[in-house]
C-alpha cells in the first residue's frame, strides 16, 4: 500500500458552492468515526489543490473520499471536526462559501454571506494515511448486479463484532457471475448473479457495512470500479472512492449448510405470506417465536408473548401430509420472504429442528433459516 | 457485648456481626479522618472486612477497611488494624451507646454466592467441558501455577493440554491473565504445547481480537444453558 502525501502547515483558502459542499460532505461524513477515543477520526480532511477541494474521512475500517470544484486561492490541507462542519454547512445562508485555514491560529474560518465562523482544527499529521488509489488496479463491475446482490444478502450478516468474519459478506467473482454469501449463524443468504464484463477471479470477505455504503454511493452512479489489495478493497463510483479493510479469517463453508433434500416443499403466495408474517409477528416480542402450523391445505401463523398478547391468521396453501409445526424468529422469517422475488416462494422443510429454505421463482437466491425450538418439539 | 476479638487467617469469627451504635470513628493511615459521634451501622464481615455505614449516602460506607485486618475490642472501643508496608492503617471506633449487636452465620452457601457467576460457570464447565466446543476431559480444577491457579486444566482429543480461564465477561485483561498463565505452564517441557481457551458469558470484541492474535480460543457459554434450564439456540453452525 502506498501512502498519500498530505501537505502540512498550509494557508489553504478555497471558494466553493454551498450546495455541492453539503452534498459531498454528507457522503464522506458517513465514514466519520463516532468514537471519541481518537479525536482526529471525528474529523474530515480538506485538501485544496489543482482547482479542487477533496474531502476524506475514515473510522479506520472504512474511508470515503470525494472532490468538488473549487476556486483555490491557497493550497493546503486541514482536518476539521466532521459532524460540526456538516451541520454548519447545511445552514449557511449564501450559495458561496469561503473556507480559509489560518494555521497560525489553529482555526478554519468559514464565511458565507454575512455569516462567519472559526472552527478549531485537528492536527493534519494525525490523520491516517489512506491507501493510494492509483496503486490499486481497479476493474469495472456490473453495478446493477453487484448492488442487487448486496441488497439481497446483506441482512443476513451478523452485527456481533465478537465474530468478525460473520460481520462480512463473502464476495466471489467468477467467470460471468458474482456469488455473495452472508450468515450470522442463524440464517444464511446466498446469491449467484450473472455478471457482464470481464472481472478477474477473486474472493474476499468485505464488511457488510462497507457494501451497504457502496450501494448508497453507487446507486446514482453510471459505473462502479472495484479493486482488491492484500488487505484493502476499493470501490470507485460517481466520483466517490470507498476503501475498506478485508476481513481476515475463514468464512463458513456455506455449501455444506444447505440441505440436499427436504421432506416438504410448499409453494406459498409470497406477498400474502409476507403480510401475514408482518401482522402476526407484531405479537412475537421478547424473542418469542412466530409459529407456522401446516395442516392439509392450510397454514396457520401465530405468535404469543406473555403479558403482551397473541395473534393468529390462516391462509390456504398447497400443503399435503402430516401436520407440522415449526417456530422461527419473526424478523428472520420476514427478512427471508422480503429477500426473495416473484409472486410465489418455495418454503422447503425437513423437520421442526432442521433448517428451512426460502427460495423465489429463480433458484439463484437461497435463504436458509434455523427454526426456534418450540416447547412441544 | 462480645469480648476482645481474636483473628484467624481468612476467618474472623462466626459469621457477620452487625452493630448499630452511637459512635465516633477516627481513621489514621495514608490520611487522617474523623467522624463525630452519631448513630451508625458497623458491619464486621467474616472475611475481615469492616464497614462503617450511615443511614444516608447510598451504598458506600463512610469508612471501610479491606482484609486482612486485625480486629480488637477493649473497653467499648473497636480497633481495626491493617499493615500497609511499613505503616499501619488504623480504624478506631469508640462505642458510646450500642442499640443492637447481632451475629449471623451466613453458612457455606454464602461463600459460593459471593463468587457468583464465575464460580458457577467453573463448576458447570468442570462437569461438562465438552460445552467448550471440543472433546475435552477435565484433569483438575484450579490448576496451580506459580502466579495463581488457572480455572480448569483439561486434555483434548489428542491428549494435548488445554488451560481454560473462565470469566463472566472476557476482556483484554482476561486475555492477558490467561497469556501469563500459559507462559508459566509452558515452562514445563511436558506442557510446552498447552493451548488456552477463554470462556465467558460475553466476550468483548477487543478481547476476541487479542485472543485470536495470541492463538487463544474464545468461547461464549451460557450459564442457564449449562444448567439445563434453557435449550441452546439452534444454529446453522457452531
Amino acid at each position: 500500500m502506498t501512502d498519500t502525501e498530505i501537505m502540512v502547515g498550509s494557508g489553504m483558502k478555497v471558494s466553493v458552492s454551498r450546495d455541492e459542499l453539503v452534498q459531498k460532505l454528507s457522503i464522506v461524513s458517513r465514514a466519520v468515526s463516532t468514537r471519541t477515543t481518537v479525536l482526529v477520526l471525528g474529523g474530515i480532511l480538506l485538501r485544496a489543490e489543482n482547482g479542487e477541494l477533496s474531502l476524506a474521512a475514515t473510522d479506520m475500517e472504512l474511508s470515503l473520499r470525494t472532490t468538488l470544484d473549487a476556486q483555490v486561492d491557497g493550497e493546503g490541507a486541514v482536518v476539521v471536526p466532521g459532524k460540526m462542519l456538516v451541520e454548519l454547512a447545511r445552514l449557511l445562508p449564501d450559495e458561496d462559501v469561503v473556507i480559509e485555514h489560518r494555521a497560525e491560529e489553529g482555526v478554519v474560518r468559514v464565511d458565507s454571506g454575512a455569516y462567519s465562523s472559526r472552527l478549531h482544527t485537528y492536527n493534519v499529521e494525525d490523520f491516517p494515511r489512506l491507501p493510494e488509489i492509483g496503486a490499486v488496479g481497479t476493474f469495472s463491475v456490473d453495478k446493477d448486479a453487484l448492488l442487487d446482490t448486496v441488497s439481497r444478502v446483506s441482512r443476513s450478516a451478523s452485527r456481533d463484532e465478537s465474530r468478525p468474519v460473520l460481520t462480512g459478506i463473502l464476495a466471489r467473482f467468477e467467470a460471468g457471475k458474482l456469488v455473495m454469501a452472508a450468515t450470522d449463524s442463524y440464517r444464511l443468504s446466498v446469491k449467484e448473479t450473472p455478471m457482464e464484463g470481464e472481472a478477474p477471479e477473486l474472493e474476499a470477505i468485505i464488511p457488510a457495512r462497507a457494501l451497504t455504503e457502496v450501494t448508497r454511493i453507487a446507486s446514482a452512479a453510471d459505473t462502479l470500479e472495484l479493486g482488491v489489495q492484500e488487505n484493502q478493497v476499493v470501490f470507485v463510483a460517481g466520483g466517490v472512492t470507498l476503501t475498506t479493510r478485508r476481513i481476515e479469517g475463514q468464512f463458513p463453508n456455506y455449501r455444506q449448510l444447505i440441505p440436499e433434500s427436504y421432506e416438504q416443499v410448499v409453494t406459498l403466495p409470497r406477498n400474502d405470506v409476507l403480510e401475514v408474517v408482518r401482522r402476526v409477528g407484531v405479537m412475537a416480542q421478547r424473542n418469542s417465536p412466530i409459529r407456522l402450523r401446516f395442516t392439509e391445505g392450510e397454514l396457520t401463523v401465530s405468535a404469543q408473548t406473555q403479558d403482551v398478547g397473541e395473534s393468529h391468521e390462516s391462509l390456504p396453501v398447497g400443503y399435503v401430509g402430516e401436520p407440522m409445526e415449526i417456530g422461527f424468529n419473526a424478523d428472520y422469517l420476514r427478512d427471508g420472504f422480503e429477500s426473495v422475488t416473484g409472486d410465489d416462494a418455495e418454503f422447503k422443510l425437513i423437520s421442526p429442528l432442521r433448517p428451512a429454505v426460502i427460495q423465489g421463482e429463480s433458484d439463484d437466491f437461497t435463504y436458509l433459516v434455523m427454526p426456534i425450538r418450540l416447547p412441544s418439539t | 457485648m462480645p469480648g476482645a476479638g481474636h483473628v484467624r487467617k481468612g476467618r474472623y469469627g462466626a459469621g457477620v456481626r452487625l452493630i448499630v451504635a452511637r459512635c465516633e470513628v477516627s481513621y489514621s493511615g495514608r490520611l487522617s479522618a474523623y467522624l463525630p459521634e452519631s448513630t451508625r451501622l458497623l458491619m464486621l464481615k467474616d472475611d475481615g472486612s469492616v464497614l462503617v455505614h450511615a443511614d444516608a449516602g447510598g451504598y458506600k460506607p463512610l469508612n471501610w477497611m479491606t482484609p486482612p485486618t486485625v480486629v480488637a475490642e477493649e473497653g467499648g472501643t473497636l480497633v481495626v488494624r491493617k499493615r500497609q508496608g511499613r505503616t499501619e492503617d488504623r480504624l478506631e471506633i469508640r462505642l458510646a451507646e450500642v442499640y443492637s449487636d447481632v451475629r449471623h452465620d451466613m453458612g457455606e452457601a454464602a461463600s459460593l454466592e459471593k463468587d457468583g457467576v464465575e464460580r458457577d460457570l467453573q463448576l458447570e464447565l468442570a462437569a461438562q467441558p465438552h460445552a467448550l466446543g471440543e472433546d475435552l476431559r477435565l484433569v483438575r480444577r484450579e490448576w496451580p501455577t506459580d502466579i495463581g491457579p488457572v480455572d480448569l486444566m483439561c486434555r483434548d482429543f489428542d491428549d494435548q493440554w488445554v488451560a481454560v480461564e473462565i470469566k463472566r465477561i472476557a476482556t483484554m485483561d482476561a486475555v492477558e491473565q490467561l497469556t501469563r498463565y500459559l507462559e508459566r505452564i509452558r515452562l514445563d517441557p511436558a506442557m510446552a504445547g498447552c493451548r488456552g481457551i477463554l470462556a465467558a458469558q460475553k466476550v468483548r470484541p477487543q478481547a476476541a481480537t487479542l485472543a485470536d492474535a495470541r492463538g487463544i480460543l474464545t468461547v461464549e457459554v451460557d450459564l442457564e444453558t449449562l444448567r439445563g434450564r434453557r435449550e441452546p439456540d439452534l444454529t446453522l453452525f457452531g
